[in-house]
């Protein structure tokens, strides 16, 4: 009788199993398709492209979008703004959210959570909102048109979010630990290094990729501070693209692909520290 | 800000250790005041100067006639409440505002269900087709949203795109050069699809994270009991990831409310033409096509106002669990 019972569990567990595996192929055939679409069409001559079979694999291989997507104008340019902006405001971020997130969970602030709010808040307000006011202060600032500019630009608006995660992970280390550094004859800022630096390290990267993307893909701003085309990002050299040259998805997919790439390479380098540093900040939120 | 600084430091003196407290120590004392407000500083400044400020200049262009005119001549004309009423009293605020709510549930929705769904799913998996599913989640997450944007055209393309030949392909021959972005309603289908797939990686891989959290012996107890899975998750598993769950819903209504660069890159520009028209968008059109920045501005405020009412709640439950809580 039990054994009957046993067994006709295991076999619906089984059958249970085999129901989640194919589910689960089916999302990631989903997911990956537009992906895998995107690479696909970069590596296939433009005839092949618009053709009313499209093939589902890059039968006659070639190059030629690359080469041409990065031999276009300014390509390289772009390439090299987008990377100096990118990088310098997430050093930029990095440091100010962190002695921020440092200042506000270490230390008892009576205006702690009044200001955490405000960061949300902050959060709701349309960014294409900010264009106008932002272009008119940077305009008396004489910063158009400069990577400085841009960068204050990119660390204001990615500050509040980066504070907000990474408050979570500095609460996450025990402050009875910097309390023993402090005894054993550590100065605060010592404690602060040495302790408090190290064990948030996971968070400052999670942290770091979000203010990466979302300075890497901004295109409003860029398009609006920038104005000369040797200082555009690549975004905004990717929209003109778009725009100037309607049937060449092959070049199209292939900027997409190449400025897609450093992401994604990024992403899956640090994805485990992603993923639990998301939760550590989530979970104690 | 001295205020809060010299409340925080008796706070501190109160908890910490009496070695502390030595006489004579005033000097550490004023350089224990200084150093959180210094830390702080940056972020303030910062935020106060590139945010705080022109979100007060939002506000106050709300209550100005601005357009091409007043900007280049640098002329205030306030013209009290007017934008306002101009807004409330257009037909097309109302669809606006009618579109964006469909928009946002039928997003935020989705990406909370599936999320929910394929975080539950990933713990049922073994751990090959788990790094499978998290890695395809990874690549769909880091694209970025311009690209992704651009590649959606493509995949919808109306003569080359492989979707309509796909479905012409299953037999659906009304799909042959089908316009995805003719009507409304279509191009919304395809502007929520492609939010939901870059959306619902963040969700289910935080949920899942959250998830692997939860002892174990609780779901043992819970199937000893003889819970169903759907108890199971509704009695254990929700309760414990409901934090993080509010702090993901109010992040997608946020996020999702004011999106922009989606919209105007998959309709390239035409958003108002086929009426597709979110708030996010709306506002920037407004602001710029019809150079009425006063109008704009006041479309600004009222989203935030609206946003502020639809999360306020949830934000009071977040200040109330302490998840709101430095």
């Amino acid at each position: 009788m039990t054994a009957t019972v046993v067994g006709s569990r295991t076999a619906r567990q089984r059958r249970l199993t085999w129901l989640w595996r194919a589910v689960a192929l089916v999302f990631v055939v989903f997911t990956l398709f537009p992906v895998y679409w995107m690479v696909n069409s970069s590596f296939e001559p433009n005839g092949q492209i618009t053709s009313l079979t499209p093939s589902f694999f890059p039968v006659h291989f070639t190059f030629h979008n690359f080469v041409d997507a990065t031999e276009r104008p300014y390509f390289l340019v772009d390439l090299r703004n987008s990377m100096i902006v990118v990088l310098s405001t997430v050093v930029l971020v990095l440091i100010v959210a962190f002695l921020a997130a440092t200042a506000v969970t270490r230390f008892r602030l009576r205006g702690a959570k009044a200001f955490l709010v405000l960061v949300l808040v902050v959060q709701m307000v349309p960014t294409t909102a900010l264009v106008i006011p932002l272009f008119l202060i940077l305009e008396k600032a004489k910063l158009l048109n400069s990577f400085q500019g841009l960068i204050l630009t990119y660390v204001a608006l990615t500050l509040p979010f980066t504070i907000w995660v990474l408050r979570g992970f500095v609460r996450g280390v025990p402050v009875d630990l910097e309390e023993a550094a402090l005894v054993d004859g550590c100065t605060r800022v010592g404690a602060f290094r040495r302790i408090l630096l190290p064990l948030v390290l996971p968070g400052l990267i999670s942290t770091g990729v979000f203010s990466f993307i979302t300075a890497w893909n901004d295109f409003l701003y860029a398009d609006v501070i920038m104005q000369q085309q040797g200082h555009w990002t690549l975004p905004v050299w990717l929209f003109g693209f778009e725009t100037n040259t309607l049937t060449d998805y092959g070049g199209l997919m292939a900027s997409c692909t190449l400025f897609a790439l450093p992401v994604v390479v990024f992403f899956l380098i640090v994805q485990r520290r992603l993923v639990s540093g998301l939760t550590a900040g989530a979970i104690k939120g | 800000m001295l205020n809060s600084a010299r409340g925080r430091t008796e706070q501190t003196s109160s908890s910490a250790p009496s070695y502390r407290r030595r006489p004579h120590s005033w000097r550490r004392a004023i350089r224990r005041q200084l150093l959180p407000f210094l830390l702080l500083l940056p972020a303030l400044v910062l935020v106060g100067l590139v945010l705080g400020y022109p979100i007060g200049q939002v506000v106050a262009t709300s209550f100005q006639q601005l357009g091409v005119f007043q900007l280049l001549s640098h002329q205030t004309v306030w013209n009290g409440l007017s934008n306002y009423t101009a807004l409330f009293s257009s037909s097309q605020f109302l669809d606006v505002l009618e579109q964006t709510l469909l928009f946002v549930v039928a997003t935020v929705g989705l990406t909370l269900l599936i999320g929910t769904g394929v975080a539950l799913l990933m713990g049922r998996l073994g751990k090959f087709l788990r790094t499978v599913v998290s890695v395809a989640m990874l690549l769909a997450w880091a694209m970025p949203n311009t690209a992704a944007s651009i590649v959606w055209t493509w995949l919808f393309e109306t003569e080359y795109g492989v979707v309509n030949y796909m479905l012409v392909t299953l037999g659906l021959q009304g799909f042959n050069n089908h316009d995805w972005f003719a009507s409304s309603l279509s191009a919304y289908g395809v502007i929520t699809a492609m939010i939901v797939w870059q959306a619902v990686p963040f969700v289910a891989l935080t949920l899942y994270a959250a998830l692997t959290m939860v002892p174990r012996e609780l779901f043992e107890a819970a199937a000893v009991d003889g819970a169903s899975p759907w108890t199971i998750f509704r009695r254990v598993s929700f309760p414990i990831v409901r934090p993080i769950f509010v702090l993901l819903t109010v992040l997608s209504i946020i996020w999702d409310s004011n999106v922009f660069n989606q919209v105007w890159f998959l309709t390239s520009g035409r958003a108002e033409v086929i009426n597709v028209v979110p708030l996010g968008v709306w506002q920037y059109i407004e602001a710029f096509s019809s150079q009425q920045y006063g109008l704009g501005a006041a479309v600004a405020v009222i989203t935030v106002l609206l946003l502020l009412i639809v999360t306020g709640y949830y934000i009071r439950i977040m200040v109330r669990t302490g998840e709101v809580r430095a």
